[in-house]
């Protein structure tokens, strides 16, 4: 099945603002955070087709995962 | 402090802190220790400061009843990093109840004048009356204790806060400053007015790099005392290193709650800055008054855009790991750091930035030096001058002041001088004095009389009950867009318990980015106090601590004339939508009147049996 991700901020370096991937069927969306080697520690907000998830939720084919760096204040 | 107890929760009475009492008008001062009353007492900061402010009677926030309050944390120049925090209460100029009568306001700042306040040998200082001229207030370590001495102050009139830190170094070996500027000196005019404190890279580097205690106007409030700086002059009192402190400190620099603030090039998040790559893609970053069009202007002040054109250098404060300052510098042609500029924070940049319809990275940077020089809060200008840009826009034949639109750039930059000079008593009393002038108040983005910070409402409906302005004082900020919250229980929860922990950092002397998400009330804390006082405190006394020092903040609002009705957010949030936005409504009025109603069942509760338990 193929995915398309968009990445946010810090993540985008030496990565990609937006691709489309193929992945098995029974991928979750940590399974794709630790493909891209993104850091737990800044992991924040996470959007499947516009909808905040965790990283336990499944992906199917045609889904957009949005992953973004946590929001801090100051 | 002098401790002689290790269990302050049930005899707070055997924690002393040292307060000294100047009285501007007589130039007399003493030096008492005074016993706690409770943990709150022993924390520091506000949770101590609302209880004195309680005590007195204040109508007028320039008024010689109402006292200026700097203290410090238990922490406060201590081993654990960040334990950085000096605190400036008062009842504030700026807000106010729809009574007209002013609210008690605390600012806290870093930057090493706390530490060396607390090494002084005091841990409070009540600042009463004014003096008839303008003077300044030495404090100074001697073998007898600390000596107060009040000097005149006719050389540092009109200087900026960096030129009178500068002046004022000249005369001061291993000394720190706190010092108003132009916009405090200028406070008839002026209720926006903060303090500057000066940090150990500024003194050694010679370069603009105060930190402010901004909100609420303690820097006009300083400026109608005639007192123009405060000198804290102490060797260093640096302790070693504990283990347990050690353990602390490295958690803070390596744990996951300062991951965020790190430096991009130590595997960090970048600093506050980088709020701006999370908010656009929800159309979620102020611009122009808060009115997000779901269009990419926002982008152009990303970091990545940004470092096109200029040298971005990170910094951090005396002994902090966390270095989440983004210095902003002039590149040279060699790619090499030129001269510095300003620091961008997600505030001011926003505020001072793409709220006011600017877009260059250089201008945006010079109304920050701007405001930051004249000693103006950047939230509450940056908010003001964005409801005159806002009403001109609405009104383009009759316009306000100079006509001022969003991105001119020049127009601003004329109000902000003229406010810092005291000239624009429009822009310099605030936004919700200007909108009740105009009568044009739906579009006002200030809570309770204090402008918002920039984080949307529409995000954040718990800026209603924050008491010290804006987001730092109820971190619900991230509550939607970090963590997907948009129900009313979660809410509620959220602004009556979890959230609110955020005040106890403006009372132990810790920085907020210590561990933003938890609070004081953890290990973390528990460890330290142990390790450097000999204090046992369990996580929930701490945490129960900050919710009465909370909720002192909240009877004194209602004390001070604030109804319910005044706990709400700009009108303009619910009554028109904005359809740009790519989050859940969760200020709709249905939304609201819910969680307002489940919040003050809470609150209504709690504060009744604290009032009924202190007699309040």
């Amino acid at each position: 099945m193929q995915v398309t991700i968009r990445l946010h901020g810090v993540f985008r370096i030496d990565r990609f603002k937006e691709k489309t991937i193929d992945c098995p069927s029974g991928t979750q969306i940590r399974d794709i955070v630790e493909q891209l080697n993104l850091p737990a520690n800044l992991l924040g907000t996470i959007l499947l087709n516009d909808s905040f998830r965790d990283g336990d939720a499944l992906l199917k084919d045609g889904d957009t995962l949005v992953l973004l760096p946590i929001l801090e204040g100051g | 402090m002098n401790i002689q107890t290790t269990d302050h929760v049930t005899h707070p009475t055997g924690v002393l802190y040292t307060r000294c009492t100047v009285d501007l008008k007589t130039g007399k001062y003493d030096i008492v220790d005074i016993p706690c009353r409770n943990l709150e007492d022993v924390l520091g900061g506000f949770g101590r400061s609302f209880q004195l402010l309680a005590n007195r009677s204040v109508d007028k926030a320039y008024s010689l009843e109402n006292p200026l309050i700097v203290n410090t944390g238990l922490l406060t120049g201590s081993c654990t990093m960040t334990g950085l925090r000096t605190y400036f209460s008062g009842y504030s100029p700026i807000k106010a109840s729809l009574q007209g009568l002013p609210a008690a306001i605390w600012s806290t700042g870093s930057g090493k004048f706390g530490a060396k306040f607390k090494w002084t040998g005091l841990d409070e200082l009540v600042i009463e009356n004014r003096s008839l001229k303008p003077v300044y207030l030495v404090i100074k370590h001697t073998a007898d204790g600390p000596l107060p001495v009040l000097k005149p102050a006719d050389h540092l009139q009109g200087l900026t806060t960096h030129e009178k830190i500068m002046r004022l170094q000249t005369d001061y070996e291993n000394a720190h400053f706190a010092v108003i500027g132009p916009g405090g000196e200028n406070w008839q005019n002026v209720f926006m007015g903060s303090v500057a404190l000066s940090t150990e890279n500024q003194l050694r580097s010679g370069e603009d790099k105060c930190r402010f205690a901004g909100r609420g106007g303690m820097g006009s409030l300083m400026g109608y005392k005639n007192l123009l700086a405060l000198v804290a002059q102490s060797p260093d009192q640096v302790k070693p290193l504990s283990d347990a402190v050690k353990r602390v400190n490295i958690n803070v620099v390596k744990g996951g709650g300062s991951a965020r603030l790190q430096p991009i090039k130590r595997g960090g998040g970048g600093g506050t800055w980088a709020a701006y790559d999370v908010l656009q893609p929800f159309h979620a970053v102020p611009i122009n008054n808060f009115r997000p069009a779901g269009n990419r202007l926002p982008e152009k002040l990303f970091r990545e855009n940004v470092e096109k054109e200029y040298y971005v250098e990170s910094a951090a404060c005396f002994r902090c790991g966390i270095t989440c300052h983004n210095n902003i510098l002039a590149k040279n042609s060699d790619g090499s750091r030129g001269e510095f500029l300003a620091k961008f924070d997600y505030e001011p940049l926003n505020l001072l930035g793409t709220n006011l319809g600017i877009h260059d990275a250089g201008q945006v940077a010079s109304l920050i030096r701007l405001v930051d020089n004249y000693g103006l809060d950047a939230i509450s200008t940056g908010v003001t001058v964005a409801y005159v840009l806002s009403y001109n826009e609405r009104h383009s034949q009759q316009p306000i002041l100079n006509g001022a639109s969003f991105g001119d750039f020049s127009k601003i930059r004329d109000l902000i001088v003229a406010t810092g000079n005291g000239q624009l008593p429009e822009i310099g009393h605030g936004c919700m004095r200007l909108s009740q002038q105009t009568g044009e108040t739906s579009y006002a983005y200030h809570v309770k009389g204090l402008e918002l910070a920039a984080y949307l409402p529409e995000t954040n409906p718990g800026y209603a009950w924050a008491i010290a302005g804006g987001h730092m004082s109820m971190g619900t900020y991230g509550m939607l867009i970090r963590e997907g919250k948009s129900d009313v229980d979660s809410w509620v929860t959220a602004i009556t318990k979890d959230k609110l922990q955020i005040v106890g950092f403006d009372m132990i002397g810790l920085c907020k980015f210590f561990d933003i998400v938890n609070g004081i009330g953890t290990e973390m804390v528990v460890d330290s106090l142990k390790s450097q006082f000999g204090l046992s405190l369990t996580e929930q006394a701490i945490k129960d601590a900050v919710y009465r020092a909370f909720l002192r903040g909240l009877l004194l609002e209602r004390k001070q004339g604030y109804g319910k009705g005044e706990y709400v957010l700009p009108p303009e949030v619910t009554e028109l939508p904005n359809q740009a936005l790519k989050t859940p409504n969760i200020t709709s009025h249905q939304f609201f009147k819910e969680l307002s109603n489940r919040v003050w069942q809470i609150f209504d509760r709690d504060m009744q049996a604290l009032a009924k338990a202190e007699m309040i």
